[in-house]
């Protein structure tokens, strides 16, 4: 029924496409895949109504493990419905996607998130709805399918789009290609969404530690000032919250090459919360925190007080909104942050201030400021919060 | 209408001489314009009238003369004649305007057949021809098979304002005070100047009566214009046969009735207050009366031309007469009673007068008065009248009988309305009588739900003919004002739908465009703007106008229809596709007005509307709400079994399971879903099956998909029970 208005891939699966070889990985992800597809087949003879179980992805389901310092997930579980009026089509849409991972699996292919999206759109049969509207919609399935299986991203054979940046005295081999990153010009090194091991491994490094920024402007900085030969160190920046590649990316820089990670983030609650998720791991993807989490990272700026202590210019400042406010009390009593007192002071000042500072704001000073005076004081002074 | 009326002066100057000086007189009496016209056929004591105005005229010249002395004025006060008070205040009768006009004079004379078949316990078969004459003209002729009326009467009842049986009595009747049909007859001479005629017959050996009458308004007279004054006879044989076509009298060959004809100046139009509609009310609340009608549209020829058959041969039961109750009396009317009275003693008086005064009532009120029960009546004063009545008053009396009322019925009240308006949900409701003021009433109730509005159903050649008929100076206005039911929303909506400018003139539309309006009509769907359609009756009998006076319409407006599943702005009627029937039976209908349009609103007979319209919208919820489960139940199946195919089509492709296998076991279990989810628990946690849940009595319920495929719910839930 649905096969006919599906195109050219859809036809592949079932005809004669030459089947590609499959790794071990392939394998389990293929036999957890067809598992879920027999529950179904078994609930729907046993005329039960069929169902999907998710973990939970909410503050509500993640456990803070304080030994491991990082972020677990919960056991609670969201039971997906097919005939559930509010589940309906989200069941449908995670049994679709389940089925577009098989497919690109048995092909031995890659494609992006959106490119998972365009394979699985189509308009459901004798009606005009499509069965996602939009990339939003389809996105929030593909991770739970990732937690429903257990199963990585890569895993199921999807990938996010490249975001975020690197620059520093590192050498690494990416699908068998060794790149120099010292060398990669002023747009540096761009950090795929898989790093694992066997696309990424590391050849050389001779850098000291590695500086996290937030966005771009403030990275291109540090690189056109050569901070990171002054120093010694690896250049990172992920673009806003980073995504998974970044993070994985720091994390086995971290672990492997016993690089400490120092970040400088933005004055607000979304850069509190950028520096929680590189640490402790995010509550979203709680379930990966054990791959992406640096407990050790350290958070350099900007600080609370710096609007005072540099002398910035009254209009650098942005006034805190309701959101704001709400999201830093939110923050405030995260378990991980509860009970450490520089934190809580931190963003008691911060919510005392009245206003929020982005990285940037250090350029209306002097455009070289953040390179050469804000960030070797804080790290000469071994001044930061953990 | 000064305009239209000239017109017809020329008819009238071919006419007898003494008709051409009556109705001369009568138009001056009407209208200030036709009045310099007439000038000149005046009779001399008319213009004696005006003396003293002239007189004041040239006396005003000179300074502060009295204008006129109590003698000068003395002279021009006189008598009034009920009929000349009528024909200068028309609009009292509801002849305002020649479309009104055309409509009363048809209902006074159906009304009429209707109460004198059903008084002599005949089956009416009514026929109701209208012809139009010429321009602004039109000749109207009703005719029944009812008992017919004897020679003598004749003239009076037809050319008598205020003569009939029916004033004097309290008995439940369409007509009230004998004004109606004579008025009718009276509006007809005014206009037309033709005479009104009149043959009746009252037994098939017996020769038919023939008339041609005239009122004389200022002696409120009848004037017999044939026989030489005397009226004539028709042969019952072969002979007046040869007699009734040889003069081209209208008559519809019968054993025994009556056929009234009136010529009129009129005019026909179709839609909200014509003739058609009341025609169609009337099939309603009167399912045992045939009615063949033939409108002016009609070719020669044709008999039948629209026929409202009857759905059922029962007669209703017969009204009684009673006595009035004490309640109702006022003092006036107590005092004359009492002067009228033939010598007795007040206790006799009190019992043979009043329904429900026994002599130990009569002794208590006499009791209470410090009177006498052995008084004489012819003794008693305004005093003692006065203290009489305030007794009546203070003193416990039981309610009138009530049995001297005829409702409808709940089950015919059912058949004719299922019968005209057509819907998938009725509902019926008899109050039990009630009083006001001492007078038995009775309130009914009944709605039909559901079905196309008449704008839905219109054809594309009647819609034409609307357009070119209608006054209206926009479509929108037309489409509101011609169709019942449909509000200026649901006008703006086909507008649109048509693509044609609101503001285009409903008679200058193009044929092509006339096709785009009807298509439109038929396809937008009125349900949301469409109002409810309040059809009021008293005394069966349909009431067309003023309905924002009317106490049938302030009730529905004040009733929450909200709680019915119904929508309703505050204090408005309620939209929807709903059609409610209100009928107030009485022997006494309180109407605000001569014209019979509005009942006027005495709170018993409020409370009594409110609790008839509670009762049947409880129905209508239940059934609204049953509908909506059932709709609701089959949009959740919907939403399931849309997905229900991708899912079998993700899972076959991930693990090669039999898709159409899946697909059909899934579907099972949707359908057990669906059917557990849809069950409501009780506060016990019990599933409450709402089947069982009662509709009652007098409901009746049509599948919409097929016409005539009526199921009782309620035999359906006795089987389901046992």
């Amino acid at each position: 029924m649905a096969k006919k208005s599906r195109k050219g891939a859809a036809k592949a699966v079932n005809g004669s496409a030459p089947k590609a070889v499959l790794t071990d990985r392939d394998k389990k992800t293929l036999k957890d895949l067809v598992g879920l597809a027999d529950r179904i087949v078994d609930d729907a003879q046993k005329k039960r109504d069929p169902y999907l179980d998710i973990p939970t992805r909410a503050l509500s389901n993640v456990r803070y493990n304080k030994a491991k310092r990082r972020i677990e997930m919960g056991s609670n579980k969201n039971r997906r419905q097919l005939f559930n009026l509010s589940q309906a089509k989200s069941y449908m849409q995670t049994v679709l996607v389940a089925s577009g991972c098989k497919q690109l699996i048995e092909e031995g292919k890659t494609t992006s998130i959106r490119g998972l999206y365009y394979l699985l759109k189509h308009t459901i049969d004798g009606t005009r709805e499509e069965t996602f509207d939009d990339q939003a919609e389809c996105d929030p399935v593909i991770e739970d399918v990732e937690v429903g299986l257990n199963s990585l991203r890569e895993e199921l054979h999807v990938y996010a789009s490249n975001r975020g940046n690197l620059v520093g005295p590192l050498t690494l081999i990416d699908s068998g290609d060794e790149i120099d990153c010292s060398r990669m010009g002023s747009a540096g090194y761009s950090i795929p969404s898989i790093v694992e091991r066997q696309v990424i491994d590391f050849k050389k490094c001779t850098a000291k530690f590695i500086l996290h920024v937030e966005k771009d402007t403030v990275w291109r900085r540090f690189s056109e000032d050569k901070f990171w030969v002054k120093h010694n160190c690896i250049l990172t920046h992920g673009g806003g919250q980073p995504p998974r590649g970044v993070r994985r990316m720091l994390n086995r820089l971290h672990n492997e090459l016993n690089l400490p990670v120092y970040c400088l983030l933005d004055n607000d609650p979304w850069g509190y919360y950028i520096y929680s998720v590189l640490k402790q791991g995010s509550i979203n993807l709680a379930y990966e925190s054990e791959r992406m989490a640096i407990p050790d990272a350290k958070f350099i700026g900007l600080r609370s007080r710096d609007f005072e202590r540099c002398g910035l210019s009254p209009s650098v400042k942005i006034n805190l909104n309701d959101q704001d406010i709400k999201r830093a009390k939110q923050i405030a009593s995260y378990p991980w942050f509860e009970h450490k007192k520089p934190w809580q002071k931190e963003i008691e000042q911060m919510l005392a201030n009245g206003f929020k500072l982005e990285v940037e704001a250090l350029i209306s000073k002097n455009i070289s400021y953040v390179t050469e005076e804000y960030t070797p004081q804080r790290l000469a002074d071994g001044e930061w919060l953990d | 209408m000064a305009k239209a009326r000239t017109k017809t002066a020329p008819a009238k100057s071919s006419g007898k001489k003494v008709d051409r000086l009556k109705s001369g007189r009568l138009k001056s009496a009407d209208s200030e314009a036709d009045e310099a016209e007439d000038e000149a056929t005046r009779e001399p004591e008319e213009s004696a009238d005006e003396e003293p105005t002239t007189a004041v005229a040239a006396t005003n010249g000179h300074a502060r003369k009295r204008r006129a002395t109590a003698q000068s004025m003395a002279a021009s006060q006189r008598d009034i004649s009920v009929s000349e008070f009528f024909a200068k205040n028309r609009h009292l009768l509801g002849f305002d305007n020649p479309r009104k006009a055309l409509l009363t004079t048809i209902k006074e004379a159906v009304d009429n057949s209707l109460d004198a078949c059903e008084e002599a316990g005949i089956l009416p078969e009514i026929w109701v021809h209208v012809q139009q004459t010429g321009p602004n003209r039109y000749k109207v002729g009703v005719q029944d098979n009812g008992p017919g009326i004897v020679k003598k009467q004749i003239p009076l009842i037809f050319g008598k304002l205020l003569y009939g049986s029916k004033f004097h009595r309290l008995r439940m009747s369409r007509g009230q005070q004998g004004i109606g049909i004579s008025a009718a007859g009276m509006y007809g001479v005014l206009t037309t100047g033709k005479p009104v005629k009149i043959i009746s017959k009252v037994s098939p050996r017996k020769p038919a009566h023939y008339y041609e009458i005239k009122i004389d308004t200022k002696r409120n007279l009848p004037e017999i214009l044939n026989g030489k004054g005397e009226g004539e006879d028709i042969d019952p044989g072969e002979k007046g046969r040869q007699y009734i076509a040889k003069h081209g009298i209208e008559w519809v060959e019968l054993d025994h009735g009556t056929r009234v004809t009136i010529e009129l100046e009129g005019r026909f139009i179709r839609g909200r207050g014509s003739v058609d509609e009341y025609l169609e009310q009337t099939a309603i609340a009167n399912p045992h009366v045939k009615l063949h009608y033939l409108d002016p549209e009609a070719g020669e020829g044709q008999l039948d031309v629209r026929l409202y058959d009857r759905s059922t041969d029962k007669l209703p039961p017969e009204p009684k007469e009673i006595k009035p109750h004490p309640y109702g009396i006022e003092l006036g009317m107590l005092a004359t009673m009492l002067q009228d009275a033939k010598a007795m003693t007040l206790s006799q008086f009190l019992t043979s007068s009043f329904s429900r005064v026994s002599s130990a009532v009569a002794s208590r009120i006499c009791d209470k008065a410090g009177l006498s029960t052995r008084a004489n009546t012819g003794k008693i004063g305004r005093d003692e009248a006065d203290k009489l009545f305030h007794a009546i008053m203070e003193t416990k009396i039981s309610a009138p009988a009530t049995d001297c009322i005829s409702p409808i019925g709940e089950d015919l009240l059912l058949k004719g309305l299922h019968h005209v308006v057509p819907g998938e949900f009725y509902i019926a409701s008899t109050r039990p009588p009630s009083v006001y003021r001492g007078n038995p009433f009775q309130i009914e109730v009944a709605l039909a739900y559901g079905g196309m509005s008449s704008a839905n159903k219109v054809p594309l050649d009647v819609l034409s003919e609307l357009l070119e008929e209608s006054d209206a100076r926009t479509l929108r206005q037309f489409l509101s004002s011609t169709f019942y039911g449909l509000g200026s929303d649901a006008a703006d909506q086909i507008i649109k739908e048509a693509e044609i400018g609101p503001r285009t003139s409903p008679g200058k539309l193009k044929t092509a465009e006339v096709a785009k309006l009807h298509e439109a009509m038929r396809s937008v769907n009125l349900e949301s703007g469409q109002t409810m359609n309040v059809l009021r009756y008293a005394n069966r009998v349909p009431l067309q106008f003023q309905h924002a006076a009317c106490a049938i319409t302030q009730m529905v407006m004040n009733t929450n229809w909200r709680a019915y599943g119904l929508n309703q702005s505050r204090n408005q009627l309620p939209t929807g596709p709903v059609t409610i029937m209100v009928h107030m039976a009485s022997v006494w209908v309180p109407f605000t007005s001569e014209s019979k349009e509005a009942i006027a609103s005495y709170p018993e007979i409020q409370k009594e509307l409110r609790l008839g319209l509670q009762s049947v919208g409880r129905k209508l919820g239940m059934y609204l709400r049953r509908r909506l489960k059932v709709k609701q139940e089959g949009e959740r199946r919907n939403i399931f079994l849309r997905y229900l195919g991708e899912v079998a089509t993700a899972v076959s492709d991930i693990n090669n399971a039999d898709r159409k296998k899946l697909y059909d076991q899934l579907l099972l279990v949707a359908k057990k879903k669906t059917s557990q989810a849809d069950a409501k628990l009780d506060e016990r946690g019990r599933i409450i099956d709402e089947e069982a849940e009662d509709l009652g009595d007098n409901v009746l319920i049509v599948d919409p998909t097929e016409n005539f495929g009526i199921r009782n719910l309620e035999a359906k839930n006795g089987q389901k029970e046992s």
